[in-house]
């Protein structure tokens, strides 16, 4: 094995022209799939965080008992989906909205009595699905005795969900299609190469080579032209990365949410699937070289 | 002259022995019965003119190509039973010559040369280092290991081609018209070193039509034409 790879590498250093052409299409095919998974990521950020300002407020009957009150926040707690609950009395609700509104508290100053019900605020977990979920909870609570309305944005998180939805089945159907045609293209750019060997690899039988001797360094060379590729292509997404946020920051178009690069990991994990792609499009075009 | 597939066979005395040998390319006749024995450091030509079978039957000994059919030995390997893992063992006894040199163009002289230790499970880099400057010094290309193939002259890249076949001390040299790409001076100089390779124990069997060649002197010929052999003749046949 070690010999192999020597070999291997030499080979990987010896032929830099068609090796080249090889690590640049997969460093481009990287490229390409690593750009939609960054802006798929950055995109489920900002979504998840517009949902977690999504609350469901329950509005309780006048006078309920405290008791009573406590038993429903408790009930509420154990829900799935249910993040923070907090009571908010009725005169606490209403001393906010004062202050919220500041010069025109003047025209609160002639109610007679306190028009805001007490109520139970729920804001949702991380780890809450889609709408649905949001909409059974609500339901869930609004079942609840002494809850006379549960209130959340409906039609709101409807369209969110729908464009969510949308945007994740689109964005899956894309990374499948688009990994499908980079295996191709791979697997044809190897083969090319192995193509151009072809007089290299009858030779080396016709000395005495076995399979074995033959097969180890290709496959080691197939597993560092994708290594090399995918090195080369996260490279070049980390480039154009730091070349445009901090100034789409500058200009305050990111104001809202923060975009990250990819976590060190997901880098971990396309860097080996590079690797095995390579692998992959080695072990597959090399069958029919070896039959002669 | 004429030899039985079960006529006494010494494998310490005959190295090569074909038997009603035939290869056919679908309805051509490449090779038809072709019988003779090759002895143990005979220096054995194989000749006719251009399209007599003389390469396709190279071919059949290296199992470049497989027989159509008849029997034949090399080395004590079996051709005609022999199993697809076993190919590697059977080249490993055999050094190989071509016209056009074969040679990896992508790597050096040394590496060329290497390649033939490395393929057979010879492990030790300073054995191999070893062996190939040997080689390399026997040719007289010890002093260019590391240039590549394309870089040299034709008589430069078969001394190579030379060097290759002889560093895995190969039973067999089998030469398919080693000389006919070159000019005379070159030509004598690889004769001259197949000559030193038989010299040292090896048994070289060469494919020629170039009469200067012949005229060289050998212990074994056989005269192919249109695929069949017309004569064989040899030293105390």
């Amino acid at each position: 094995m070690k010999d192999a790879f020597r070999r291997g590498l030499a080979d990987f250093l010896n032929y830099r022209y068609l090796h080249g052409i090889c690590v640049a299409t997969i460093a481009l095919s990287v490229f390409v799939i690593s750009a939609f998974g960054l802006f798929l990521m950055n995109a489920s950020d900002m979504m998840a965080s517009w949902k977690r300002g999504i609350r469901v407020i329950a509005y309780l009957e006048q006078n309920t008992d405290p008791v009573v009150r406590e038993d429903i926040i408790a009930e509420i707690r154990s829900y799935e989906g249910a993040g923070e609950v907090t009571y908010v009395a009725g005169d606490e609700a209403f001393d906010w909205l004062r202050s919220e509104i500041g010069r025109q508290s003047a025209l609160l100053e002639g109610l007679s009595e306190n028009p805001l019900p007490d109520s139970i605020e729920v804001s949702l977990s991380a780890d809450i699905g889609g709408g649905d979920a949001i909409s059974e909870l609500a339901e869930r609570i609004g079942a609840i005795s002494h809850v006379t309305e549960v209130e959340y944005a409906r039609q709101w998180l409807e369209r969110f969900s729908g464009i969510y939805n949308l945007f994740r089945l689109t964005s899956m159907v894309l990374i499948g299609l688009i990994c499908a045609a980079v295996m191709l293209i791979v697997a044809n750019t190897i083969r090319l190469i192995l193509y151009s060997r072809i007089e290299e690899i009858r030779i080396t039988r016709i000395i005495g080579a076995d399979d074995t001797f033959i097969k180890y360094p290709l496959f080691m060379e197939g597993a560092m032209l994708g290594l090399a590729g995918g090195a080369a292509g996260l490279l070049l997404l980390y480039g154009a990365y730091a070349a445009t946020v901090p100034q789409l920051e500058s200009a305050g178009l990111l104001v809202y949410f923060q975009v990250r690069f990819l976590p060190w990991r997901t880098a971990l994990i396309i860097l080996s699937s590079s690797m095995i792609i390579g692998w992959l499009g080695c072990y597959l075009s090399i069958r029919r070289f070896l039959r002669f | 002259m004429r030899f039985g597939r079960n006529m006494l066979f010494d494998p310490e005395k005959t190295i090569i022995r074909l038997f009603e040998v035939s290869k056919h390319y679908g309805e051509t006749d490449a090779l038809v019965d072709i019988t003779f024995d090759v002895r143990r450091n005979e220096f054995f030509f194989i000749s006719g003119p251009s399209g007599a079978g003389k390469s396709t039957l190279m071919k059949l000994l290296y199992l470049g190509e497989p027989m159509s059919s008849g029997y034949a030995i090399v080395d004590g390997m079996n051709l005609t039973r022999i199993k697809k893992k076993q190919i590697p063992l059977l080249r490993r006894r055999l050094g190989i010559i071509f016209q056009d040199y074969r040679l990896i163009p992508g790597k050096s002289v040394f590496d060329n040369v290497a390649l033939v230790l490395e393929a057979a499970g010879v492990a030790s880099r300073r054995e191999i280092r070893d062996r190939v400057m040997e080689v390399l010094e026997k040719v007289g290309m010890a002093d260019r290991p590391d240039v590549c193939p394309p870089t040299l002259s034709g008589g430069e890249q078969q001394r190579i081609a030379v060097a290759r076949a002889m560093v895995g001390r190969p039973s067999i040299i089998l030469a398919d018209e080693p000389t006919a790409s070159l000019d005379p001076e070159s030509a004598e100089t690889i004769f001259d070193l197949l000559v030193a390779a038989h010299d040292e124990g090896a048994t070289i069997v060469i494919t020629t039509h170039d009469r200067y060649l012949l005229s060289k002197g050998c212990t074994g010929i056989v005269y192919l034409k249109n695929g069949r052999c017309i004569h064989s003749d040899g030293v105390d046949r």
